[in-house]
């Protein structure tokens, strides 16, 4: 029992000496866990601080090489603590909790986001994580700026829909074309269809694997796909040899076909959803291009 | 079979390889400390006055986490390869594996309920919350076993034969259950599941370990004061019974022991598997098939190997971490094929 009072006593000590320095200054090391979460630290000027990122962080090219902790849900206690951080950043997803409560013991600070795809969450993450880098303003400027670019888009979608109703949409997330995940409501997939003015035809909530039946009889109008091992022609070519099926639909047949990048749907809302959005839009309504480039804010 | 050791110089053998393998596992991690600061560290977790004020890192790292990931691997690595020498002698077959009876598709079951549906559960007391996945696997692994018990037991007598396929359906059951949750999960829970389908000895902490401790000595003290019973069952189960054993009895302590020692592991550190099929056997082929010699040198080479596949996890790919799951079997799959290989020339 000795022992275990003794610890007690140097980890009061450690937790103490850690809150007086973590008062005055902002943290200096940072890990994170989480994909569009690194991605807001880094457009928040934060990159020179990064010290290690998790395997779902895959932007931008520069912070690769970074050391990688691992898959956010699986994070190693002592692993993430060679790195020697300040804090600890991550969304709901992050976990196991044991791991993070002996990284909240070894004077860690643990900052945990939300991963939810609602513009709301997003407003508090990056007020948070503007007070944590010392950056509000900025953190303040980019929100709004975020704010603008979506109302300008839910302005022209508006338009758009005046001359022709929103088209059918599925999203489909594959692994080389095979056994496509749905992305249904409550995902990012799902908001993305929403804000560039689609109707996403799956009505459950999370991913699921569809029959490639079952999607072709949602009859979509357009598909957006999106392949975690291959990418461009490619792994359009994959998605239909997997699903021959899928080629029958309105879709294919009308060559509706819009690629998204995988690690835009990881994390919650990212950094780069308004370019997709953007381009989903266009993939949405092609009779409307030039409306687009008059309407969307100059950026 | 020829023996290759002697019994003494095996558990020699063994005895330092477990040594070495606690060393290691103390001394070695994404943290690099110096020897003697572990060295002194550890003295100082043992209440030993021993100058140092720039331990304290030291001491965090070591008591906060290696030291309990330590005792649970050893507990579950003993406990695994104790259970599988019962499982092999209960049932005279050397494929059985602890999750024969079901023990660890339970447990995988209870996990998979714990994991998608526990949010939804409700009316769980909030100190219970972090050990909901634990208690679910361990309250799964006894009961399925506790069915498969009852399904092998006719007038009074408990067949062999049909708790073995009993135990086939029951996984084969199982199986499909928590393939239906694994289908209504979300993405988040699917991950969770299956990365605890791969085992780990991450995030050990002292307030997990403490009930599993006690169940896995309880085990480990108790499995191998049957070792001369369960040699009596290698010949036959009504030449035990001429031999003065109470089959049936022996029956059902094993069952429970099996049931409750791979219930808690399972329940503190996630599917390991291999462990309990390989080592027993690794032993047999060293020191041939007496009891007495293969369950405690099964418990100590069992600890070993999981301490060393755990300190190989935690390293290769630092700061970042591989199931240990995965490890094990990397490193004791080849290692009995040259075993197998070798007893053959």
């Amino acid at each position: 029992m000795r022992f275990v009072a003794k610890l007690t006593v140097i980890l009061t000590g450690l937790l103490f000496t850690h809150l007086a320095s973590a008062d005055t200054q902002p943290p200096a090391r940072w890990v994170s866990a989480g994909g569009a979460l690194t991605e807001w630290v880094v457009a928040l000027g934060g990159e020179s601080k990064l010290v290690g990122i998790d395997t779902t962080s895959q932007h931008p090219e520069s912070i690769k090489s970074l050391p990688s902790i691992g898959y956010q849900r699986q994070l190693s206690s002592e692993g993430i603590l060679s790195l020697r951080p300040t804090i600890l950043v991550g969304t709901e997803e992050m976990g196991p909790p044991p791991v993070l409560e002996q990284l909240r013991a070894a004077g860690v600070k643990v900052e945990v986001f939300c991963a939810a795809a609602e513009m709301t969450a997003l407003q508090g993450n990056l007020q948070k994580l503007g007070v944590l880098l010392g950056n509000e303003t900025q953190a303040r400027e980019l929100t709004e700026q975020y704010e603008r670019r979506l109302d300008g888009q839910h302005n022209w979608v508006a338009q758009a829909q005046q001359r022709r109703s929103a088209p059918g949409v599925l999203l489909l997330v594959s692994h080389a074309g095979a056994a496509p995940m749905v992305a249904g409501v409550g995902t990012v997939g799902d908001w993305l269809i929403k804000q560039a003015g689609g109707r996403n035809l799956a009505t459950h909530t999370g991913y699921k694997v569809f029959s490639a039946e079952a999607m072709a009889g949602l009859s979509p109008e357009v598909l957006v796909f999106t392949d975690r091992a291959q990418n461009g022609a490619s792994s359009r070519d994959a998605l239909f040899r997997e699903n021959p099926l899928l080629a029958a639909t309105r879709a294919a047949r009308d060559n509706r076909l819009v690629e998204v990048d995988p690690t835009l749907l990881v994390g919650g809302l990212g950094p780069r959803l308004p370019d997709a959005i953007k381009t989903l839009a266009k993939a949405f309504y092609p009779a409307d291009t030039a409306l687009n480039a008059k309407v969307t804010p100059a950026q | 079979m020829r023996v290759i050791l002697l019994p003494r110089t095996l558990f020699i053998v063994l005895s330092v390889a477990c040594l070495l393998a606690v060393w290691l596992s103390l001394a070695l991690g994404p943290v690099s400390l110096p020897l003697m600061d572990t060295l002194r560290a550890c003295l100082r977790l043992m209440g030993l006055p021993v100058a140092g004020d720039h331990l304290q890192q030291a001491e965090l790292i070591l008591g906060q986490i290696r030291v309990p990931r330590t005792l649970l691997g050893l507990a579950v690595g003993a406990v695994l390869a104790l259970s599988g020498v019962a499982m092999q002698g209960l049932f005279r077959n050397p494929l059985a594996d602890p999750g024969l009876v079901g023990v660890s598709s339970g447990a995988a079951l209870g996990a998979a309920v714990a994991i998608v549906a526990g949010a939804s559960l409700g009316g769980i007391p909030e100190a219970l919350a972090p050990y909901l996945l634990s208690i679910f696997a361990f309250a799964g692994g006894l009961l399925v076993t506790g069915i498969v018990y009852r399904l092998g037991r006719r007038d009074g007598q408990t067949s062999v034969g049909i708790m073995l396929l009993a135990g086939v359906a029951m996984t084969a059951l199982a199986g499909s259950i928590i393939g239906l949750f694994t289908y209504l999960a979300d993405d988040a829970a699917l991950r969770t599941l299956t990365f605890w389908n791969l085992g780990t000895l991450n995030g050990a902490s002292y307030a997990r370990l403490w009930p599993l401790l006690l169940v896995c000595v309880l085990v480990i003290l108790w499995l191998p004061r049957r070792a001369k019973a369960l040699n009596a069952l290698l010949l036959g189960e009504s030449e035990a019974r001429h031999l003065g054993i109470e089959v049936e009895r022996l029956k059902r302590e094993l069952i429970l022991c099996i049931a409750l020692g791979v219930g808690a592991a399972v329940a503190a550190a996630g599917l390991i598997g291999f462990v309990g099929l390989i080592v027993p056997h690794l032993v047999r082929l060293i020191a041939g098939p007496d009891h007495r010699v293969v369950l405690p040198a099964s418990a100590l080479a069992g600890a070993s190997l999981l301490l060393f596949a755990d300190v190989f996890a935690r390293l290769v790919l630092a700061p970042a971490e591989l199931p240990i799951g995965i490890v094990t079997v990397f490193i004791g799959a080849p290692f009995f094929l040259f075993l197998l290989v070798r007893g053959r020339t």
